[in-house]
């Protein structure tokens, strides 16, 4: 469009005025704040509310009309959903829903865990191999002997050595993530230390502690905090799977993979075992995983594409 | 008679920012076997109105509005499958990108054949033979052994005739040459555009030539159409507007243009440049879209858009000022 | 070509050297005595000496690598402390399922989510786009084992349309076969479809976005022969790499999927092996699944080779 704010009428004469032209496009509207940032990103906005939904029902399990989540009850073994017992018991007549909602607790500290200690891990061992070149070769050709390993069976061969214990799950989880995590480092910084930025701050004589703190590091965040959302993502299903299969969180403790794994006998009889236990994992990795595609799409549109 | 009649040619785009009114309200005409160069400093438009000729604008984000009336049909009211027959065929485009414009997992005679295959109803051993006789036509040694080489195998002129023979090979009726030179070496430059005139001159194609190198202009163009933030401002014949150009946008623009051998000649002068920056187009422009920049703009210009005025024999501009001679201050 | 193929083999040996130091020391990593571990809680002295003699766990670490690998190499990867049957044996009877439940599934894979991406670049940012990414989400997220159930619940249990769970050798005929494994390839294959329609959207977006596109457009071709000509053979190389790297979603899921659907193959295996503590089983199958994920992936940089004429060798 030309101008919509003066009369052609006043021009002088003498003059001519360039026509009007209509709009042919509706308008566009700028979203700003970070209202209009959960609005232009609606995975985001969606996948936050659910998780912070769930760490809630995590942290406040037992205030939610939930019963001790262990207590035995064999009288009232395998009872269909119903008014007491909102999603049904299990073959030992305890009460689901308490085991639902004590069993986020666990995929949650899993995940969550396993997303920090890979991250934390991975961050160093992937800086430690782009900036030293005689450890690279090292830290590298052992992360593909790692990666060629599938992680859950590498999470599962590192369980069958240990007792079950959430530490341990969290322990062999986060071996099995860090070589990809080291990978994505690696790639960061080696395309980083091309940069003509950096070049310039090795050429002023800045050390490389420095140069690692003030560049490196916080061109790392995105893409780590990115890669820290799918590994907690795959870390909750991995835990479910190690303990479905029993290698994973003891018996005694309920996650979502045990409630799974007791109810698999009957599931055929008594679906509502595994059904409500296999939504909420479903769920809550959902979340995690749109919150992390949220961030991709928002954070930086060229990662979008290579991840 | 005029083989292409463009006129209020409009295409956005919905962009995160706002619309970018990439090309707003663009007139002009080609006539048969005409050469016509559409000049501009990059962001300028002259791409856009180029790939909107041919309906390569993704629709949505963008939007072409207007007529384009190509030997009679109006190119924006055919369907999508009538477009692809003009397509390569009557209409057909070079690109200023030798390296990328060629599809690197295909051999160059497939991508040459794909076109006379579709257009031409030709199988795949007489699409072969007229590849090869393209290949030759545009100076390529070996065209039997090349047809089956990749483009990475290729250097970048030899990528450019490439191209050249693809968007030939069916004898168009205008070719649109977008800044066909822009990414070669200085030498070969000069050998791609004897070689479009020498072809042109067979073929017997209009040509609209886009460009932001006045040299190639004067070379090769007869009429020239200068654009600016998306708009047209000036068109004249090529010698009536390097003799006395109108608008102060392409006063700025040819006084921009270092001249060969000036230094010798004790006629140096500094690069002229122009001040100031290209308007957002993401934002309604109210007056004259060079007023920021011009240094004869008043309050008027600021205010009242010009249109295009007869400033000479064929030559038209845009400015409330230039043709007046006497500017008010 | 023979001599590309050499190379990458060799290149490999290094990393299948680390995967079997790896996997060899796993025993070594573990807190406490290895014949103890083995061995489990309930096991009395004697048993955990026995263990002790029949692995060799007496002598210097090197030595029983050394001597480990060299059984290896002749294909000797130990006896089960369960079953006391020779560990390649066992691996041997199990192998048929399981392959014919990732081939089934890896078919599957490439014949949905190739076209679903390529689609879904195609038409970014529509209805179309959205429902299929939305999908490739769900199927991130759905466990696979969740899937399982839900598929057997709905097409075997309700529908009866296919058996619930079990499985017949392809020697009993083709349909038999394939029956059984449709269900566990749907549930097995979700994540790795949405893996692979991501990166196929992903990768036809950039090529999309190339100027030879736009001269493949500018020279009046169709949307067919673009997307699937002159696209789909440039997305190739990053599409082809995902479907190696998937390999490895394949294999830890299939261990799941077969104890879901009741299938007698290397998962199953591995889960009996885990819970009785086997270990050499266990060794045998982690390095089985290594060496086939290597195997496959070197098989796809031949493949790039093929699909890709820039690329060297």
């Amino acid at each position: 469009m030309t101008d919509t704010t003066v009369n052609p009428q006043s021009l002088p004469a003498g003059f001519v005025l360039a026509p009007q032209l209509p709009e042919i496009l509706r308008p566009v509207t700028i979203r700003r704040g970070f209202l209009g940032f959960l609005r232009g990103h609606p995975t985001v906005a969606i996948g936050g509310a659910l998780l912070l939904t769930l760490v809630l029902i995590a942290i406040f399990a037992p205030y939610l009309g939930s019963v001790d989540p262990t207590a035995l009850a064999p009288a009232k073994r395998t009872r269909a959903p119903s008014a007491d017992f909102w999603f049904g018991t299990d073959v030992l007549g305890r009460d689901i829903y308490s085991r639902v909602l004590f069993g986020a607790r666990v995929s949650l500290t899993v995940g969550l865990s396993v997303a920090i200690f890979a991250s934390a891990a991975g961050l160093a061992i992937g800086m430690v191999s782009g900036f030293i070149r005689w450890a690279d070769g090292i830290l590298m050709r052992f992360m593909d002997g790692l990666m060629s390993i599938p992680p859950i069976l590498l999470a599962i061969a590192l369980m069958a050595l240990t007792r079950g214990s959430v530490g341990n799950v969290i322990l062999a989880i986060t071996v099995a993530e860090i070589p990809r995590v080291s990978r994505l480092v690696r790639s960061v910084v080696l395309s980083l230390r091309e940069q003509p930025y950096v070049d310039a701050a090795v050429a002023c004589g800045t050390r490389t502690p420095m140069i690692i703190l003030r560049h490196i590091l916080p061109n790392t965040v995105a893409p780590m905090l990115v890669q820290a959302t799918y590994i907690c993502a795959s870390a909750m299903i991995t835990e479910a799977i190690l303990s479905f299969i029993g290698a994973g969180t003891p018996p005694t403790i309920p996650s979502w993979g045990n409630i799974m794994a007791e109810g698999r006998a009957l599931w055929q009889v008594k679906p509502y075992i595994v059904f409500f236990p296999a939504a909420f994992l479903s769920v809550t990795v959902l979340a995690v995983n749109l919150l992390g595609d949220g961030l991709r799409d928002a954070l930086d549109p060229r990662m979008a594409k290579s991840l | 008679m005029a083989l292409l009649e463009v006129d209020n040619l409009q295409t956005h785009f919905r962009t995160p920012g706002g619309i970018n009114r990439a090309v707003d309200g663009v007139s002009f005409h080609v006539n048969e076997g005409e050469t016509l160069a559409i000049v501009g400093e990059s962001g300028c438009g002259k791409s856009v109105t180029s790939m909107s000729l041919m309906r390569l604008i993704p629709e949505p984000p963008g939007r072409i509005a207007g007529s384009i009336r190509f030997a009679g049909k109006d190119l924006l009211k055919l369907s999508d499958r009538e477009m692809r027959a003009i397509r390569g065929n009557d209409i057909s485009m070079i690109f200023q990108e030798p390296m990328t414009s060629l599809n690197p997992v295909l051999t160059v005679g497939r991508q040459i054949r794909e076109t006379l295959m579709i257009h031409q109803g030709l199988d795949k051993q007489a699409a072969e033979a007229h590849a090869i006789e393209m290949l030759t036509l545009v100076g390529i040694p070996e065209p039997g052994r090349r047809v089956r080489e990749y483009p990475h195998q290729l250097s970048g002129g030899m990528r450019q005739r490439v191209m050249i023979a693809i968007a030939l090979a069916c004898n168009p009726k205008l070719l649109i040459a977008d800044e066909p030179t822009t990414a070669l070496d200085v030498t070969i430059q000069a050998q791609i555009l004897k070689l479009m005139l020498d072809l042109k001159r067979r073929v017997g194609a209009a040509i609209i030539l886009i460009t932001h190198d006045l040299g190639v202009v004067a070379e090769i163009a007869e009429r020239v159409m200068v654009m600016y933030a998306g708009r047209k401002v000036e068109e004249a014949p090529v010698a009536e507007l390097f003799r006395s150009p109108r608008h102060p946008y392409t006063q700025g623009l040819l006084g921009a243009v270092p001249r060969l051998g000036s230094s010798l000649t004790g006629t140096a002068r500094r690069l002229a440049e122009i001040p100031g920056q290209v308007p957002d187009l993401r934002k309604p422009i109210v007056g004259c879209v060079f007023a920021g920049r011009c240094a004869l703009a008043t309050d008027l210009c600021r205010q009242y858009a010009p249109g295009l005025e007869e400033k000479g024999p064929r030559h038209i501009a845009a400015c409330h000022y230039s043709a007046k001679g006497a500017v008010a201050a | 070509m023979l001599s590309y193929i050499l190379r990458r083999i060799a290149a490999t040996l290094p990393v299948m050297a680390i995967v079997a130091l790896f996997v060899f020391s796993l025993l070594y990593i573990a807190p406490g005595d290895p014949a103890v571990v083995i061995a489990g809680d309930q096991a009395s002295p004697e048993d955990v000496e026995r263990i002790r003699q029949s692995l060799g766990l007496d002598r210097p670490f090197l030595v029983q690598f050394g001597s480990w690998v060299w059984r290896i190499l002749h294909g000797d990867l130990g006896t089960s402390i369960f079953t006391n049957l020779p560990v390649s044996a066992m691996i041997g009877q199990r192998l048929g399922p399981t392959l014919s439940l990732m081939i089934v599934t890896l078919l599957l894979t490439i014949v949905v989510a190739v076209p679903l991406g390529v689609v879904a670049a195609w038409k970014a940012g529509s209805l179309i786009d959205r429902v299929i990414m939305g999908f490739a989400v769900f199927g991130f997220s759905l466990p696979v084992f969740v899937v399982g159930y839900m598929l057997a619940y709905i097409f075997a249990l309700e529908l009866e349309w296919l058996p619930v769970q079990g499985y017949t050798p392809l020697s009993s005929g083709f349909w038999p076969w394939l029956e059984n494994l449709i269900l566990p390839a749907i549930a097995l294959g979700c994540v790795y479809i949405a893996l692979v329609a991501r990166i196929t959207r992903a990768s036809m977006l950039e090529v999309l976005q190339q100027d030879y596109i736009r001269t493949a457009k500018a020279k009046g071709l169709g949307q067919g022969g673009i997307l699937f000509i002159h696209a789909l053979k440039n997305a190739a190389v990053p599409i082809v790499t995902v479907i190696g790297i998937g390999i490895a979603l394949l294999i830890g899921g299939a261990v799941v999927t077969e104890s879901v659907f009741a299938i007698p193959g290397l998962g199953r295996l591995t889960i009996d092996a885990i819970l009785r503590r086997d270990y050499p089983v266990i060794q045998g199958i982690v390095l089985l699944f290594s060496f086939v994920y290597v195997l496959v992936n070197l098989m796809i940089d031949v493949i790039y080779t093929l699909v890709d004429p820039r690329i060297r060798y």
